[in-house]
């Protein structure tokens, strides 16, 4: 379960989260809605323990993600914005560092690698050398890298950024089974479409605050639209950033 | 902290697995493997070209001296026919000199010109003094000054002979004159005796390291970020201090790696090269000795580089600024070849000049006091602990990622 309250960082001038709360159930999709620079990156990055938070708590199943960063980073999983891998190892070991990171050897690294490869269906790379791999392959690379560990929580940063419509599929059925395995999963997108069809509970953001959270439905009738997109459009109070 | 010890085998599983990536990661890589493997090349054909280059001076010389004649314009030459005599027989060539003498010298149409004035006759037929002029350019170098010299050496052993005689005619020794005699006896062991060979050996092992681990500084830290995996290599249960320390020994490895091949291909190139004026030996203790007395020097070299390569925001940019910091460490070895100072408490402590001394004593097969050595090991690592403590304040600040 994934926990935020009244989260606030700063980038000298620039409010990138300002008062942001909200809670991330298990066994639930959360999404992080907002145009490009409302804060969402921010706001996981907090989570994920690489920023602080000038005031405010980001607690994962409890625990500080700043004051107990290592028990956090071994609860979660995370697919960064714009993921690299390591092009001139395999597929295979690429997973499997991550995997030893978290303490995973043996066979029992190998049946969770590849349980992960008949999930993500990587059959055909897995041990290929990443160099020249196409967007959709390299995510689902460091989606397995993410979940190795079967992280408890989920943090997804734009996940479908760059892919195309079959590799989007089979990432969001990834990503429902994860829900009914019982992960909390929280994840971003600027496109509402995709959070809409995923998502079990919207937060809307815009300008670093948090401007709308409920259910698809809540959202709707929040706004009196029964569009979900006119309702995002009145939320965050401008067209900007929509694209 | 439950339990450190824990905490510290914990560490230490982090440390292994990240360093056993990087340098798997790095063997596949062409550049690092380019960088062992040109060095390996390099180095003898450096070597080689550099002694081939020495030794045929050396004979280009001989050669000039004994075989051709050398061409020497004389100005009154009709004044002085013994001595044009003499000349001929050390193998100079007498001509008439152009009008304008001086100018043909300035001019260089002429080496060298050698006047004989008018009263040198007189003055030769009494005994006195008799007075040559020799012109020529001193800013001329190289092979072209060997012909002047071996008219100023004719010329005196010339001017002997005639003191010589003329202390006989008057019933004098002619030993009176030569009340000393210098003889020069050398005992330098041979190995003392390529001193140009000697001071190149520094600037090599030195800069071989910083290259050796130039790419691993660089791919692991700034080419770690611009790949995007840094990130979620930083979200991973691994505490910033174990993941600096196992980029940085990665680098050390490949740093080390190149340095032993480098004194590999040294120590063969010493032994095979076609080169007779050289006698150096790289024994395989030497080849240790030298490796050891320089890990303080890699673990420095490397760990500046990782510093460095942390704060660039690019590739790039941090090959442009690690290019340049390569040469920084053999700047005070440009002392060496100036001074050639003995090891010493005032210089040992110095990176870089004092592993470049070690290096050179031991080549020499001179003894070193040990403590000096250790002098030199324990100031260079201390240093870049300096580097190791600041490389890892840097990675636990969160602009790390920005």
């Amino acid at each position: 379960m994934i926990e935020v309250h009244n989260l606030k960082k700063h980038f000298k001038a620039v409010k990138a989260v300002d008062d942001i709360s909200f809670v991330a159930e298990d066994g639930k999709i959360t999404g992080l809605l907002g145009p490009n620079g409302a804060g969402k990156s921010t706001t996981l990055k907090m989570l994920y323990t690489v920023l602080e938070p000038d005031s405010g708590k980001a607690l994962i199943d409890g625990f500080d993600s700043h004051k107990e960063s290592m028990t956090v980073q071994s609860s979660i999983g995370v697919l960064t914005h714009n993921a690299g891998i390591y092009e001139r190892l395999t597929a295979r070991e690429n997973i499997c560092y991550f995997g030893e990171l978290h303490g995973l050897t043996g066979e029992h690294l190998n049946n969770r690698i590849n349980e992960l490869v008949d999930v993500l269906d990587m059959e055909k790379f897995i041990d290929r050398r990443c160099k020249g791999f196409s967007q959709g392959q390299k995510t689902k690379v460091a989606l397995a890298r993410a979940l190795v560990h079967k992280p408890k929580n989920v943090l997804l940063d734009e996940p479908t950024n760059g892919l195309d419509v079959m590799a989007t599929r089979g990432l969001r059925e990834v990503i429902l089974r994860l829900k009914e395995a019982g992960h909390c999963v929280l994840l971003s997108s600027h496109i509402m479409q995709e959070v809409a069809f995923l998502c079990d509970e919207i937060v809307i953001i815009a300008n670093g605050k948090v401007v709308a959270n409920g259910s698809p439905d809540d959202i709707r009738n929040l706004s009196n639209e029964d569009n979900l997109e006119d309702a995002f459009v009145k939320a965050i109070g401008s067209e900007e950033g929509l694209g | 902290m439950k339990n450190t010890a824990a905490t510290r085998s914990n560490q230490l599983r982090m440390i292994w697995i990240i360093f056993r990536k990087e340098v798997i990661d790095n063997f596949r890589d062409r550049r690092t493997l380019n960088t062992i493997l040109g060095a390996t090349i390099l180095v003898p054909l450096l070597l080689f070209s550099f002694l081939w280059f020495a030794e045929k001076t050396i004979k280009d010389e001989t050669d000039s001296i004994s075989a051709e004649a050398i061409q020497l314009a004389v100005v009154g030459a009709e004044h002085a026919p013994n001595l044009m005599n003499w000349l001929e027989q050390s193998n100079f060539a007498i001509n008439d000199a152009p009008k304008d003498y001086e100018q043909a010298v300035r001019d260089g149409e002429e080496r060298m010109i050698l006047k004989i004035t008018e009263d040198y006759p007189k003055r030769f037929a009494t005994g006195e003094t008799a007075p040559l002029l020799l012109i020529h350019d001193s800013s001329i170098v190289g092979l072209e000054k060997i012909g002047y010299q071996s008219l100023q050496r004719a010329i005196y052993t010339y001017g002997n002979r005639i003191s010589s005689l003329r202390l006989q005619a008057r019933g004098v020794s002619p030993k009176v004159i030569h009340s000393i005699q210098l003889n020069v006896s050398d005992v330098a062991p041979s190995e003392l005796r390529n001193t140009q060979v000697l001071t190149m050996m520094p600037y090599l092992i030195i800069i071989f390291i910083m290259l050796g681990g130039m790419y691993l500084a660089i791919d692991t830290t700034a080419g770690e970020r611009e790949n995007g995996s840094l990130e979620t290599l930083l979200i991973q249960p691994a505490s910033r201090k174990s993941i600096v320390l196992a980029k940085l020994l990665a680098t050390m490895l490949f740093s080390a790696l190149t340095l032993f091949f480098v004194l590999l291909s040294l120590a063969f190139s010493f032994k095979f090269l076609p080169i007779e004026s050289f006698e150096i030996t790289l024994s395989a203790t030497k080849i240790a000795v030298i490796l050891m007395i320089n890990l303080p020097f890699v673990f420095l070299g490397c760990s500046l580089m990782v510093f460095l390569a942390s704060f660039t925001k690019s590739y790039k940019e941090a090959q442009s600024y690690l290019s340049l910091m390569a040469i920084v460490p053999s700047m005070p070895l440009i002392l060496l070849s100036f001074l050639s100072p003995e090891p010493s408490l005032s210089n040992m402590w110095i990176p870089s000049l004092s592993q470049g001394l070690i290096v050179i004593e031991t080549l020499k097969g001179e003894h070193i006091d040990l403590a000096l050595i250790l002098l030199s090991m324990v100031s260079s690592a201390l240093v870049a602990l300096l580097f190791v403590f600041m490389t890892i304040k840097l990675y636990e600040r969160e602009r790390i990622l920005g």
